[in-house]
């Protein structure tokens, strides 16, 4: 259970009768790893490392695509090799400062409601997801969730290798390690409920006892059509902090700093 | 008892003469020159051969239609029964919420301009003259399936729809728990929940389509504009196992319960009702065929039904589902009533039985019935195999006053082909109702204590119901309860023409592949004397069984 990050303070909630197992990006949120990426590239150090790394990033989108055309373990080790050389602290802290300024702005508010009533219904809450651990810690504790499974990079001296620890949260992995969470916890399978957006969630969803499409794409549209699997779909109402507009915040920030400095 | 018949005397003779004669011969023995009889089967028509002997109950012909609906309209509610004028109780000050009927109402849709648009466009020019800003419409869908945007504006018209869409014309939202209150209990102990906008209003005005005699009444309000909390109280197998029948509202302890709830929620609350009665004016043009009595079909009714069936077989299954459904009937509104809510559903009631009352003497070893494409719950959707189940056993069963057209213990032959097919944005918990519950038991009191507040509480069921087009989570149970009375009464069910055996079996069936096989099965059970009764559908009809 090398993944497993139990909060403090599960111990005081009583036994769960199964778990709700989510996964993250698209599914509770309308955003991606490729945000989370730009989010923190774009607020590390000073200008011209933001500007190296964002280079980085820019050079390497075509073979992003291609990776999340094939598969999206290797999505998950081309784009966390860009973070090689961040440290520790600075992750960790642009994570908390993600979660709050744009993960928490972007939840879907009927997500919420789906945790909070599947909590009411003895299903305890589980993050699946295949965003990095100092994204997914942060989320976690805001949203009362004790569990979670997400990426770990590796670290030494507290610099990022660019390198992920396994089991990489993708495809199978994410089935693999409900199985071995509901066996932990001497959980039903069958009785789970899993929440996922796409096709490559396939294995993590069949799974499960009561698998559910959220907002799914084409392809896990038509196989949970095929499969007569629930399919819904929430919705972002009210303001919505989109990325554009998270970067065009801060680019105000910086601006008014500037100015506060010449002045 | 009095005789079934006696009932019609009550109604004036006036009005009876046009029935009594044409209901002369509506209930036809056959024999062996009889020509095939027309039976509904799913998406499709059955044209087959019954045996000598069997006993036809046909519908009776429609009433004629009031020949001025719009001035019908207006002259009821001038003239409400036991209640004040419409226009005497108005201020400019008040708070009015308006609930409709949904489109469960009627079968199939009617031709527009629809009657809930003729009432509202009547009562808003009334609520206008009078300044009466405050108005909100709410489609009474309780625990049914969000009506579409489309749907809703076919309904109301392009005059309500325009005013008062989205922000005054919605669906009702039985778990939008800061949209429902509790109003109190009756004296059973039954806790009456309902709209809040209804509750805290100062005039409710209910539009109600009555179609059977089970609809309207206190059921309009309490059960439309209530939550699952209200609809459990009556919504059960023990209370609808009492009922004999849903259409005798006299004799039905589902209908007592809702009574009790509407009385306690006239009393907190000022409720007008509008009740329409319709005719079985349901085919008409060039598929009148579809209402008459196959002996008398003229060659050009035998072409149109070989057409009609040939154009049915040759075009894709979801083509021939859009087809049918997009079917609207030429229905006549026969009669219009406003007021208080007791007294104008006596009046609507009378009507209807009028409408659809058939003497019939005596009950039958078999009963056959075909089960159509269409029933409240899938209206531009499909017939799912537990939906099958309500329509034959729920609805068909339920069709008699007095006693049941089968005897206790016969065998109910439903034809309908029975595929495993659901749609998976009206009916998600169907599906699993259907291949996990239904796979462990049939029992409704089993499923009931296993089962239902699981489904009920379904997080993700609740979710599609509020912000998709989904029935409620708790909804299949409903419709397995809703076949109660007949899984008590029948002592064997079989699907004719059944395409799935695998299906007809999780119901609790048994399969035939013809209807010809089926009537075999039966009667190798009751004898080669067996009494058949077949209940002829379209339109619709209610047996006054002696």
């Amino acid at each position: 259970m090398s993944v497993h990050h139990p909060a403090k303070t599960r111990g005081a909630r009583p036994a769960a009768a199964g778990a709700a197992f989510y996964d993250l990006d698209g599914t509770l949120v309308g955003l991606n790893l490729i945000h989370t990426a730009l989010y923190i590239f774009s607020n590390l150090g000073e200008w011209t490392g933001r500007a190296s790394y964002l280079l980085n990033f820019a050079a390497r989108i075509p073979s992003l695509y291609f990776a999340e055309r094939r598969d999206r373990y290797l999505l998950n080790v081309v784009l966390f090799e860009m973070f090689k050389g961040v440290s520790r602290d600075r992750l960790e802290e642009l994570g908390d400062e993600y979660c709050e300024r744009v993960l928490m702005e972007n939840l879907y508010p009927q997500a919420r409601d789906m945790i909070e009533s599947n909590r009411a219904a003895g299903l305890e809450p589980v993050l699946v997801t295949g965003s990095p651990d100092f994204i997914a810690a942060p989320l976690s504790r805001r949203l009362g969730i004790g569990d979670y499974a997400a990426n770990r990079l590796a670290f030494v001296r507290g610099r990022a290798t660019g390198r992920l620890v396994s089991p990489i949260m993708a495809g199978d992995e994410k089935a693999r390690w409900c199985a071995d969470y509901a066996a932990a916890r001497q959980l039903d399978l069958g009785k789970c409920r899993g929440y996922a957006d796409s096709h490559y969630d396939l294995p993590f969803l069949a799974a499960l006892g009561h698998p559910v499409a959220v907002n799914p794409d084409q392809r896990l549209s038509a196989t949970a059509r095929s499969r007569q699997w629930p399919i819904i779909h929430f919705n972002q109402k009210g303001p919505r902090t989109t990325l554009a507009r998270a970067m065009r915040a801060q680019a105000e920030s910086w601006i008014w700093r500037w100015l506060d400095g010449a002045a | 008892m009095a005789r079934p018949e006696a009932r019609l005397k009550e109604l004036k003779s006036s009005d009876l003469k046009h029935e009594i004669d044409a209901r002369r011969d509506l209930v036809v023995t056959l024999n062996r020159r009889s020509e095939n009889r027309l039976i509904a089967y799913g998406e499709d028509f059955m044209f087959e051969k019954l045996p000598a002997g069997t006993r036809v109950v046909y519908p009776p012909p429609p009433l004629d239609p009031l020949p001025d609906p719009d001035t019908a309209i207006r002259y009821a509610l001038l003239h409400p029964l036991n209640a004040d004028p419409l226009f005497a109780q108005l201020n400019p000050n008040m708070r009015v919420t308006i609930a409709i009927d949904d489109i469960s109402l009627p079968l199939p849709q009617m031709r527009r301009p629809d009657l809930r648009e003729r009432m509202l466009n009547s009562i808003l020019q009334t609520l206008a003259d009078y300044g009466v800003d405050d108005v909100h419409l709410v489609v009474a869908t309780s625990l049914h399936r969000r009506m579409t945007e489309r749907e809703i504006h076919r309904m109301v018209g392009e005059r309500a729809f325009r005013q008062f869409w989205p922000e005054r014309l919605y669906n009702f939202d039985a778990e939008n728990r800061a949209e429902i209150v509790m109003i109190g209990k009756t004296d059973h102990g039954e806790e009456v929940w309902l709209s809040r906008r209804a509750a805290e209003s100062d005039l409710v005005i209910y539009l109600n389509i009555n179609l059977v005699p089970m609809d309207g009444g206190h059921k309009s309000v309490a059960v439309g504009l209530a939550p699952y909390q209200s609809l459990r109280h009556h919504h059960n197998p023990a209370t609808l196992r009492d009922s004999h029948s849903y259409m005798d509202p006299n004799r039905s302890a589902l209908h007592n319960s809702a009574n009790r709830m509407g009385k306690l929620i006239n009393q907190q609350l000022n409720v007008f009702s509008v009740e329409t009665a319709v005719n079985t004016q349901m085919y008409g043009g060039m598929l009148d065929f579809l209402q008459k009595n196959e002996d008398r079909f003229s060659d050009w009714d035998r072409m149109r039904l070989k057409g009609f069936r040939w154009t049915l077989g040759s075009v894709s299954n979801d083509l021939r589902r859009q087809m049918l459904h997009q079917y609207a009937a030429p229905y006549g509104l026969t009669g219009v009533w406003a007021g208080e809510t007791e007294t104008v559903h006596r009046q609507a009631l009378a009507k209807v039985f009028q409408q659809y009352a058939v003497p019939v003497k005596g009950q039958s070893d078999i009963l056959i019935v075909g089960v159509p494409y269409i029933c409240p719950y899938n209206v531009n959707s499909i017939m799912n195999p537990v939906l099958v189940q309500c329509t034959g056993m729920g609805y068909l069963f339920n069709m008699y006053r007095n006693k049941p057209l089968v005897k206790p213990g016969g065998t109910m032959i439903i034809c309908h082909p029975l595929r495993d097919e659901f749609h998976p944005e009206h009916h998600p918990s169907y599906i699993e109702f259907f291949h996990r519950c239904l796979s462990e038991t049939t029992d409704a009191t089993e499923l009931a204590n296993k089962y239902e507040h699981e489904f009920a509480h379904n997080p993700t069921y609740t979710h599609m119901y509020r912000y998709g087009h989904a029935y409620h989570g708790v909804h299949p149970f409903y419709m397995w309860y809703w076949g109660e009375p007949a899984r008590q009464h029948c002592g064997r069910v079989i699907a004719a023409g059944c395409e799935e055996p695998e299906v007809a079996a999780r119901l609790g069936w048994e399969a035939a592949d013809t209807l010809d096989e089926a009537i075999a099965m039966a009667t190798a059970d009751h004898g080669r004397s067996a009494s058949i009764t077949y209940l002829h559908l379209p339109p619709l009809v209610i047996a006054d069984v002696e």
